[in-house]
């Protein structure tokens, strides 16, 4: 791991720790509702601080607490145009089954690439160091995901071009 | 007569008892104003005292002092003279000067006000979170995403930002989690 990602996962991983402390908690606005305070907010005094927590000026997460719900997202490194686009594949790929990853958001929040909405219902059903876990694993699989990717491409692109080029050798 | 929406309308935002409306004001502690010339004399206090080499007396000063009732202009500059202090302190020196801050009457508000910063510090440096979608060209296609992303110069603000990481860490190990969710609760903010 390299010397600037560890105490960047570190210090995502402490506010994280800090920030999954939800509780239930109905809507003011309408009876019988209970809906995420972060996504909704219907009412300022539930909505927490939101922090930042960046490694570099492309590379951070935003963290939005409010009462019953955080909302975690993430800006993965890109340095160049094709790792913008594999990035935007591969996030498109995962948010299109968002159902199966429970707490992915299906939309990102403007100038991030993937978003995770946690509400109290999730952190009363798993382990909140699990979910914890989750989004550091996450975070250390998507770069290596990524560059492993664009190392592919490359060599795929290499064969390809030699293979159509052959016959006019 | 229907050029607006009434779909959207928030009617919420027009109940004065509704939550919507709930005064934030009755939420945050007394801070009196500060003014930014205030806030200018601090600075150059605080800098003084740190280009005497006493950069644990410029930090408690800067912490201690810290104008929560100042506006935008006058907490980017206080932000900008701790930043300056945090860097001039030496890695090998951060714990045991956190440690004797800590135990001082009074240390953990100052951590926490620290831990403030520290934040806010990383917060800084890309002010419009939006900004990458509004050169988005929506296409036929729907692949619209691609473009709207300066690159190059990519890794601008690291140095900074590993100053931030590495007193967070060291920050946290000694104050824990609460420090962090008082930064999160508080509604006085620097």
């Amino acid at each position: 791991m390299s010397q600037s990602l560890r105490p960047y996962l570190s210090c995502v991983r402490s506010t994280l720790t800090a920030a999954l402390s939800l509780s239930n908690f109905a809507s003011q606005a309408a009876e019988r509702h209970n809906v995420p305070e972060i996504e909704a907010a219907s009412s300022p005094e539930l909505l927490l601080n939101p922090l930042t927590v960046s490694r570099n000026a492309e590379e951070r997460v935003l963290v939005e607490p409010s009462v019953n719900s955080v909302r975690v997202s993430i800006r993965i490194k890109q340095a160049d145009e094709i790792e913008h686009i594999l990035v935007h594949k591969f996030t498109r790929f995962l948010t299109q089954r968002a159902e199966a990853f429970f707490i992915l958001r299906r939309k990102a929040v403007p100038g991030y690439d993937i978003s995770f909405l946690i509400t109290n219902l999730h952190t009363e059903e798993m382990l909140k160091h699990k979910l914890v876990d989750f989004i550091i694993e996450f975070m250390e699989e998507v770069d290596k995901e990524i560059s492993e990717m664009k190392l592919f491409l490359n060599a795929r692109a290499r064969f390809v071009a030699e293979s159509f080029l052959t016959p006019f050798d | 007569m229907a050029d607006f929406n009434w779909r959207t309308l928030n009617i919420d935002a027009l109940d004065p008892e509704s939550a919507y409306n709930f005064d934030l004001t009755t939420l945050t502690p007394e801070v009196q104003p500060v003014s930014s010339s205030d806030v200018q004399t601090l600075s150059g206090q605080v800098r003084q005292i740190l280009r005497g080499g006493n950069a644990e007396a410029a930090l408690r000063g800067a912490l201690e002092n810290a104008p929560y009732g100042a506006d935008e202009q006058g907490k980017a500059m206080h932000l900008s003279v701790v930043t300056e202090v945090l860097g001039q302190i030496r890695q090998a020196e951060m714990t045991p000067l956190l440690q004797r801050m800590y135990k001082d009457d009074g240390g953990s508000e100052l951590c926490d006000t620290l831990m403030k910063y520290l934040y806010k510090g990383m917060g800084q440096g890309h002010p419009s979170s939006a900004s990458g979608s509004k050169n988005l060209t929506p296409q036929a296609t729907g692949f619209s995403q691609v473009g709207g992303r300066n690159f190059g110069g990519g890794e601008g603000g690291g140095q900074a930002m590993s100053v931030f990481l590495s007193w967070h860490e060291k920050l946290v190990e000694m104050v824990g989690p609460g420090s962090i969710v008082r930064v999160m609760s508080d509604r006085r903010t620097v």
